[in-house]
């Protein structure tokens, strides 16, 4: 299959704050692709560099050396954006503006002819459930409805590539249910989505592979039931033998 | 141009549904008013007080809307976070800083169109005339000199950490080249050595607003300006504000948002 | 013990009072004072500074510029309430434009002298002058004065320049003679108010016996000076007696004249033109004489 994400090598480094260290090394030499179609997780523990490496794909950081391609094109192109969608971990929107509005300015980044614009936009409202509030500011939205429109912004350019930074945080059990159907319905689709979770139970279900980062560093890599049937547990286990937890 | 455009209705969107325009209108329609309503020596065909008030309060508004209105813009994208969802679309960072720049520019001029409406027609119900050539002048000069402005303050809200010191410079900075701005090289006179230089670098390196206050002018039906040189101005005011948005997209361009 | 408290209470109440009402009869109670204290009559100052430039159109110097011919206010020059003190070309405190910078910037702001009683800008503009229409231009300088007598009730010039303006020049003359009055109140016998008042009465008001009355008490205010006069002074002495001597002869009261410029000549600054006039008065004392003649003597 082709590469949709192709990463090779990626380092980043930041300027460290700590006393006696000039810099910290974010990523260290990550290489790794994801296939069309697929639904990969990418996990680790905090601070382990899943953020960073989403924003260098998102063209948010620069990476101080290696590469990144999403469906062939450098990350720092704009046009590698035009398939992806993205929904970031913390979902704030322009609070004066209603969903649609929103969705509509969206729309427009994406050069979505006009004619086409607002059945796009109805769609993923309905997607979403948010067809009732569409017309209210955002700033009268719960953390669920926010959530929502996050969602649907991702959705707004019919993406081939979903990168989601932890989906369902902060949601109750219906909301993950939501994102989980999401995720299975854009796979029957053919679309292929990266996220990241901290939800080892959702990710062991929805994924088809998996990659476990710690301290910047690529630990394991594969498709959800080899790694399980190698190591003999499942995937909660096999993430905390990787990071090297030890219980008390 | 399309995605610039698309950040540029959005900002206009923002302006008109805060508050701080409509206050600042009525503001300076309750002070001209009450200002007017005043007689002196039982006449009532004095007229230009009341009009140096009016472009007085405009003036203070307009330095007001633009910069607080842009000060804001950069930092509370990122301070609310709504800088990462815009940039993970395909627009460069370039077209989201021109976008804003373009945005806030139209929005103080929409303002500026209202305010000068509501001169004109403190003036006609004056002075029973109406100086349209001298008034329009006077008016798309202002809105030159906020394109000035705007880049300015666009260029230091990614230079300065919060928005209240960025404001607070551009209003400082604003205030100081438009009264003294023009009398730099007479300070530069009187001084000697490392000190001339030092002014008289000042004196060509900063944009020079003075030249847009033409109020004087309108108080006091002067004759319109040459329009040579009033589209010498205005050009003046296009590649200043460009010097400045174009800073402003190399700084940004590089700048880790995470 | 309680009576004498009572008496102690009410003793120290009754000595207390005037004093207190005496005291607060001394401080400033209006708005403007409270709020401003002394730096009102910088504010005053530059309100009156501000109706200059109003006079001007907005051509005007600024703290950077030559201010050598606009050191006396030109409205107030012209109106004969300060001594003129200018020197040099009013138009040339600018100088020539030291570089492009300026050269450009002097073509968005006022740069042709004018004064509003002489058409002002359009008048400029026009090349002409367009002389002073019925209430004309002039009357734009009138807020800046009344708020400049509002910050400094004390400042009289500001009373003497509303007033020339009001009356020769717009014709409103109750509006100057009100404006006049309460300058009176603020500043209760100023010989200048006076004079400017008296001015009025004779000159607008045709009424000569009030202006008389007016200059004489001018005079005596300025007389019941125990220093030493100062300039300002001696300069209000000598414009009220002259009046005085010339409203004396105009009614052939020649004796009255002759006695009012015998006051004048200690203070004029020629006083051997004086010292001839009163020699022709004694002249004509001694023969009988006509009111035509006597006028075309008594002309400098």
């Amino acid at each position: 299959m082709n590469a949709v994400l192709r990463i090779d090598n990626l380092r980043v480094e930041y300027r460290s704050k700590e006393v006696g260290q000039r810099t910290k090394v974010a990523v260290n030499g990550l290489t790794l692709s994801v296939s069309c179609g697929e639904v990969f997780g990418f996990l680790g523990p905090n601070g382990a560099g899943k953020t960073t490496t989403m924003n260098v794909l998102l063209g948010f950081v620069n990476a101080t050396s290696g590469s990144a391609r999403i469906f062939g094109v450098d990350v720092r192109e704009t046009i590698a954006r035009q398939r992806l969608g993205y929904l970031p971990e913390l979902t704030y929107y322009y609070k004066f503006l209603t969903a649609e509005e929103l969705l509509r300015f969206y729309a427009k980044l994406f050069r979505i002819p006009r004619a086409e614009r607002e059945s796009r936009i109805d769609a993923v409202l309905k997607l979403v459930e948010l067809e009732a509030a569409s017309k209210r500011p955002i700033k009268t939205y719960s953390k669920g409805m926010q959530q929502r429109v996050g969602l649907a912004q991702a959705l707004i350019n019919n993406p081939d590539l979903l990168i989601l930074d932890e989906p369902t945080s902060g949601l109750d059990p219906i909301g993950r249910m939501k994102v989980r159907e999401i995720i299975q319905r854009l796979k029957s689709e053919g679309r292929t989505v990266f996220f990241s979770s901290h939800e080892l139970g959702e990710v062991e279900t929805v994924c088809d592979r998996v990659a476990i980062l710690n301290q910047g560093e690529l630990k394991v890599e594969g498709s959800v039931d080899d790694l399980v049937h190698q190591h003999q547990c499942n995937l909660e286990q096999l993430f905390l033998k990787v990071i090297g937890y030890r219980a008390v | 141009m399309n995605n610039v455009f698309a950040v540029t209705g959005i900002v206009i969107k923002e302006m008109y549904r805060r508050k701080d325009f409509y206050v600042l209108l009525i503001l300076t329609v309750l002070i001209t008013g009450v200002m007017g309503s005043v007689t002196f020596f039982n006449d009532e065909k004095i007229s230009r007080y009341l009009k140096e008030i009016c472009l007085l309060l405009i003036w203070i508004s307009s330095l007001v809307i633009a910069i607080t209105t842009v000060a804001r813009q950069m930092p509370s994208e990122k301070e609310n976070r709504t800088i990462f969802p815009l940039l993970a679309k395909p627009i460069t960072r370039g077209q989201v800083l021109f976008g804003k720049f373009l945005g806030c520019w139209l929005a103080c001029g929409i303002a500026l169109l209202c305010f000068y409406v509501f001169f004109g027609a403190i003036t006609v119900s004056r002075e029973h005339q109406f100086h349209f050539l001298s008034y329009f002048q006077a008016a798309t000069l202002h809105w030159f000199m906020l394109a000035i402005l705007i880049g300015m303050a666009l260029l230091g809200s990614l230079i300065f950490a919060a928005p209240s010191s960025n404001a607070t410079i551009c209003f400082v900075a604003a205030t100081a080249i438009l009264l003294v701005g023009r009398h730099l090289n007479q300070v530069a006179l009187t001084l000697r050595g490392g000190q001339q230089t030092f002014v008289y670098g000042v004196y060509y390196a900063i944009p020079h607003l003075e030249i847009f206050d033409v109020r004087d002018l309108i108080i006091h039906n002067w004759p319109g300006i040459a329009w040579p040189y009033y589209a010498t101005a205005a050009l003046y005011a296009l590649i200043y504000g460009g010097l400045f948005v174009t800073a402003a997209c190399l700084i940004f361009r590089r700048k880790a948002l995470n | 013990m309680l009576a004498l408290l009572f008496v102690l209470c009410f003793g120290t109440a009754a000595w207390l009072d005037p004093r207190y009402t005496a005291l607060r009869a001394q401080r400033p109670t209006d708005v403007l004072s409270v709020l401003m204290g002394d730096s009102r009559k910088m504010f005053a100052n530059h309100f009156f500074v501000k109706a200059d430039a109003y006079f001007h159109s907005g051509f005007y110097p600024t703290i950077f510029d030559n201010h050598e011919s606009f050191q006396t206010p030109h409205m107030a020059g012209d109106a004969g309430a300060m001594k003129d003190e200018n020197e040099g070309e009013e138009t040339a405190f600018m100088g020539e434009p030291r570089d492009f910078i300026e050269r450009f910037t002097r073509h968005f702001m006022p740069a042709m002298h004018t004064h509003l009683d002489e058409g002002g800008a359009e008048g400029a503009a026009a090349g002409a002058d367009l002389g002073e229409a019925p209430g004309g231009q002039v009357r734009e300088i009138l807020p800046w004065l009344q708020l400049s007598a509002e910050l400094d009730p004390n400042r009289i010039e500001t009373y003497m320049v509303t007033s020339y303006w009001l009356r020769k020049r717009m014709g409103r003359v109750n509006e100057a003679e009100q404006f006049l009055r309460e300058g009176l109140r603020s500043n209760p016998g100023d010989s200048a108010l006076l004079f400017e008042l008296g001015r009025l009465y004779q000159e607008d008001r045709k009424n000569d016996d009030r202006a008389r009355n007016l200059w004489e008490l001018g005079i005596q205010r300025i007389q019941e000076e125990k220093k030493p006069l100062s300039d300002p002074d001696k300069f209000m002495l000598g414009n009220l007696s002259l009046s005085l001597s010339r409203l004396e002869e105009s009614h052939g009261n020649l004796s009255d004249a002759l006695r009012w410029l015998e006051v004048f000549k200690p203070v004029s600054p020629h006083p051997s033109q004086v010292q001839r006039q009163i020699d022709e008065l004694r002249d004509r004392l001694g023969e009988p004489v006509s009111s035509v003649t006597s006028k075309e003597q008594a002309a400098p």
